[in-house]
């Protein structure tokens, strides 16, 4: 699965930026929408395949546990096969990310979707505010406008 | 006054002094109180000066009184201590005495050396400083405003300058440093509504600030590549470094150091080519150029050049084994300062104005001192021993502020009362003679007229040049001595015009009828003490000059045991000057006549007409230059780069990232290596695949259609297609959200594409460069990804949550058995283990809400506007 993400991010990455280097202000609100998905997509490809390895080809795939514990006996076990293992460090004990994915992307994937959002609702109202005053959405027309520069604001 | 409590001191305690020839540091329980009764002699003028600000400000007469108190104090403190303790002995400890811990780690703690070089300069400025205090009431006259602001700014800058002269720690002495740039620069720019005294201010601040700079990586640097902090160490660190660091070689840090450290003193102490911010430090009030710009704070360089030579000019005379230092110093040194001596003297004869004048003669002396230490370094033969070249340097030192700040006293004395250009002052004696005759014997310190002991000082400068006819230098000496008869040549014509024009006489100036008079300052005339502080303070100064050059043992009385230089050819100490001149002519000695020929050239050279108007120093562009490259310069660049075009700085960080990242990549076979592993890993769940090839059809498709509203379907599709990949990916909650967050944005983007007008989007041909880059930094970040992924460690931190939402079950030090409570372990990571961040989450969204709330007016205020 991660030949797929790895191709999706390069795929809506690249497609994003060539949307954020247009002339106009609402293909660059669709290139930094479309650049959160593929970073969010990157991120998750670090919790790594949620298949569980399948020796025989064309069977129904068998997946990992969603990060939700199904009881508290579930992560205690685990705890003492990694006390054990930390014992008898060639003993071979089960670890928690062959049967769960990782919860750490998703919970950071989680923060960003909100942040994103907000972002992306900041840009559209400042692309509104900019029709109104500049009568424009063109770059390189707004960049030509006589607006105050740096150098002569102070 | 002063001088004479001076005098008294010293006489008491005469037989006292002779007991503790020897080191007689008191140790032990004595030594903290020693600590603290320096500390209080630095921060008294600092602490009265602020005293005053909490007076009346009719109260002139008890303002006055109290700021004076702050140096007196010093001045009484470092005296005791010198009495009791004597100068502390460079060769004997190995580390500051007494310090009290400050900032150990950072090497900056409170310690204090009381070397003669120290104390003879801490001595110099608070007893300077006490008369400058009174000259500065004569000056000000009545005047509330200035004299308000002045004391507490005048106890800043003596309480720094004490500091510097007396830290231990290098970095202390940096810190003081650094606080007397800046009271030189709030004091040069006095006039705060005059905007060419404040470019003045500012370029003296950024000239010696760029040398502080310079000092302190010249610290960090030493002190980091041999562990020395303090200048205690530093004088004792000769014998094993020379193996080590004494190469003059490109990769030794000691070099590079040293180099920084002397960028520093020459910056301060106005060395060629900085010496410009000097001159130009004239706008200041013309008891601050008195004090800070001819006597104190100009000679920290010269200070600093001195606490520098026992190590890198490698000399210290041990029982004649002559250390050997870097062997840049003897010509560094010597040749700036050389060359800006002569520089200075010879503008210094053209100028008119009489703080000018003497100002391009203290940037003469200053040259004069640097090379004093810079000739320090070269050792020669005599009588059998070997000895270094350099004798009394602190008489050297003090004549010049023993004459130069009389000087300026009495040029902003006359200036006061009639002008400060020499051309007006024909026949000043006649009105104003009290101050004129005191202008003139400080004049005759200048022209180091036989009588002062400026007369000593400069036989003994002209003795070291001579000597480096033993040295290597060989015949070479004959052109430092050139170029020492043309400084003393024009001090002495510079004497005899001032002389002439003031008292009258043929061959002084005449004013010109034509001059328009310039604006001096002025004042309601006083009359009595107080009126007559603005000569006074000058003629205790001046005194000084004649006690050294007629009674040299009283002179050696006082500063002889501050001496460390004093070769056994000199063992008895300054001879008089008639026992100096009977002795050059009995040995028919080449110093005392190039002092001769120096003394007729500049007679000569006064009374003629050639050198008398005024010229401007070609380095006062300098700054200027600077100024102007940094700001317009800086501001055409600038255009240059922010263009306003949100393209432009995309393509810049794009390509600054790629670029970047592609030389790190392809250079590293580990990369391919990693990224390779995971292709080869090809271990598929077919939907999943299917799911991709929509994401990537949908974000490929949407450069294609030009519709708005189909691209915006095209987007949520994609979005829609992501939420489904990260339901095979086992994340519920994040599908969840971003399902809520994708019907939200589609939303909102139709809404703001109702609110923007109806655009037919011009067709325009794909430029090939954004595909291009497109392409690149998909591939840079598709690449990144199966690296990222290819590089998991085994043991993910991922795991620990895994094991300690519910009940933290491993006890160990990071977690005492405490669990995040919940099943669902994304939430929490949220919730609890990363709770502040998720915070910070809720805080940008809130503020985000809240611009966008603020920016779309509402109808109701759309009305009313």
């Amino acid at each position: 699965m991660t030949v797929v993400l790895a191709v999706c991010v390069a795929v809506t990455f690249g497609v994003s930026i060539y949307m954020m280097l247009g002339r106009e202000l609402m293909g660059l609100a669709i290139g930094v929408f479309l650049i959160g998905h593929a970073a969010n997509l990157s991120i998750l490809a670090m919790s790594g395949s949620p298949v569980i390895q399948h020796d025989k080809a064309y069977q129904t795939a068998e997946f990992k546990i969603p990060p939700v514990l199904e009881s508290d006996q579930q992560a205690k076990d685990w705890s003492e096969a990694q006390l054990i293992k930390a014992e008898h460090p060639e003993q071979d004990v089960v670890n928690p990310l062959d049967e769960m994915v990782d919860p750490l992307p998703q919970a950071l994937i989680l923060t960003a979707i909100v942040i994103g959002f907000a972002v992306m609702g900041f840009l559209l109202t400042l692309i509104v505010l900019t029709q109104r005053r500049a009568k424009t959405l063109d770059v390189n027309e707004l960049a030509k406008m006589d607006l105050p520069t740096p150098s002569q604001a102070h | 006054m002063i001088s004479t409590l001076f005098l008294t001191l010293i006489g008491a305690d005469n037989g006292q002094h002779a007991s503790v020839a020897g080191p007689a540091l008191v140790e032990g329980a004595g030594s903290s109180s020693r600590t603290l009764l320096l500390l209080l002699a630095i921060f008294a003028p600092l602490v009265t000066g602020l005293i005053t600000l909490f007076y009346p400000r009719k109260g002139i007469t008890l303002r006055v009184l109290t700021a004076l108190a702050g140096p007196v104090i010093a001045f009484l403190l470092l005296l005791n201590h010198f009495n009791v303790n004597g100068v502390q002995p460079l060769d004997a400890g190995s580390g500051p005495v007494a310090e009290i811990s400050w900032m150990p780690l950072l090497h900056l703690n409170l310690a204090f050396l009381t070397d003669g070089l120290g104390l003879f300069f801490a001595l110099l400025v608070s007893g300077v400083g006490a008369l400058i205090v009174l000259y500065a009431r004569g000056y000000f006259g009545k005047n509330e405003d200035d004299l308000y602001r002045f004391y507490p700014t005048l106890g800043f800058f003596t309480t720094a300058m004490i500091g510097v002269v007396l830290s231990d720690y290098m970095l202390l002495t940096l810190l003081f440093w650094e606080l007397t740039s800046i009271s030189s620069f709030l004091l040069i720019g006095w006039d705060r509504y005059d905007k060419h005294a404040v470019k003045l201010a500012m370029q003296a601040f950024v000239t010696t600030g760029m040398g502080g700079m310079g000092l302190f990586g010249g610290i960090l640097l030493f002190g980091m590549t041999t562990n020395v902090w303090t200048w205690s160490e530093f004088i004792n660190f000769g014998t094993w470094w020379q193996a080590e660091y004494a190469s003059l070689a490109f990769n030794n840090p000691v070099f590079w150091a040293f180099l920084l450290m002397f960028f520093g003193a020459a910056t301060k102490s106005a060395q060629f080519p900085w010496q410009y911010w000097l001159p130009g430090a004239m706008a200041a009030p013309t008891p601050v150029s008195a004090f800070l710009h001819s006597a104190t704070m100009v000679k920290a360089g010269v200070f600093l050049t001195g606490r520098l030579l026992p190590v890198f000019g490698g000399a210290m005379v041990a029982a004649d084994g002559l250390r050997a230092g870097l062997e840049i110093w003897p010509w560094l040194v010597t040749i700036i300062g050389g060359f800006t001596m002569v520089l200075g003297a010879l503008i210094s004869i053209n100028q008119h104005d009489l703080k000018r004048i003497f100002a391009y003669t203290t940037v003469s002396q200053l040259g004069l001192l640097m090379c004093m230490y810079g000739l320090g370094s070269f050792a020669y033969e005599h009588n059998g021993h070997l000895l270094q070249n350099i004798d009394f340097d602190i008489t050297q030192i003090a004549n010049h502020a023993f004459y130069k700040a009389p000087l300026f006293i009495l040029a902003g004395a006359l200036g006061h009362v009639l002008s400060r250009n020499i051309t007006e002052l024909n026949g000043a004696i006649k009105k104003h003679p009290a101050m004129c005759i005191t202008i003139i014997l400080a004049g005759y310190g200048l022209a180091a007229g036989p009588g002062t002991i400026s007369f000593q000082a400069k036989e003994l400068f002209l003795y070291a040049i001579y000597h480096l006819k033993y040295t290597a230098v060989g015949n070479w000496w004959m052109l430092l001595m050139a170029a020492a008869i043309v400084t003393a040549t024009c001090n002495v014509a510079i004497f005899i015009r001032l002389t002439t024009t003031l008292i009258g006489l043929p061959g002084g100036f005449k004013a010109d009828p034509n001059a328009i008079e310039a604006d001096h300052h002025h004042h309601e005339h006083e009359h009595g003490f107080w009126a007559s502080m603005i000569w006074v303070p000058g003629a205790i100064l001046v005194s000084f000059q004649y006690i050294g050059g007629f009674v040299p043992s009283l002179w050696m009385r006082v500063f002889g045991d501050l001496e460390v230089y004093n070769n056994n050819y000199f063992a008895e100490g300054i001879p008089t000057f008639w026992g100096a001149i009977i002795h050059g002519i009995h040995e028919f000695s080449v110093p005392l006549m190039c002092s001769g020929i120096a003394i007729v050239c500049g007679i000569v050279l006064g009374f003629s007409p050639i050198f008398r108007g005024t010229i401007k120093d070609v380095c006062d562009k300098i700054y200027p230059g600077i100024y102007w490259l940094a700001v317009t310069g800086g501001g055409k660049a600038f255009r240059l780069i922010q263009t306003g075009n949100m393209r432009h700085y995309t393509v810049m960080v794009l390509i600054a990232f790629l670029s970047v990242f592609y030389f790190v990549s392809l250079g590293d076979s580990k990369m391919f290596d990693l990224a390779v592993s995971q292709l080869g890993s090809f271990n598929e769940f077919w939907p999943g695949v299917f799911l991709g090839v929509i994401i990537c059809t949908t974000a490929l498709s949407l450069p294609l259609v030009s519709h708005r509203i189909i691209r915006i379907l095209l987007l949520g599709s994609c979005g829609f297609t992501v939420v489904a990949m990260y339901l095979v990916y086992q994340a519920p909650d994040l599908a969840l959200t971003q399902l809520t967050f994708e019907i939200i944005s589609v939303v909102l983007f139709v809404l703001v594409i109702r609110l923007l007008p109806r655009d037919v989007p011009k067709y325009r041909p794909n430029p090939i460069w954004r595909i291009a880059l497109g392409t690149m930094a998909g591939l840079a970040f598709g690449w990144m990804t199966l690296v990222a992924v290819g590089a998991d460690p085994a043991n993910k931190l991922g795991m620990w949550f895994t094991m300690n939402s519910y009940e933290g079950f491993v006890r160990d030090v990071y977690n005492a058995g405490r669990g995040g409570g919940g099943k669902n372990i994304v939430n929490v990571i949220l919730v609890d283990f990363r709770g502040f961040d998720t915070l910070g989450e809720i805080t940008v969204l809130s503020l985000a809400a809240l611009g966008v709330w603020s920016l779309l007016p509402s109808r109701r205020s759309r009305k009313t506007s």
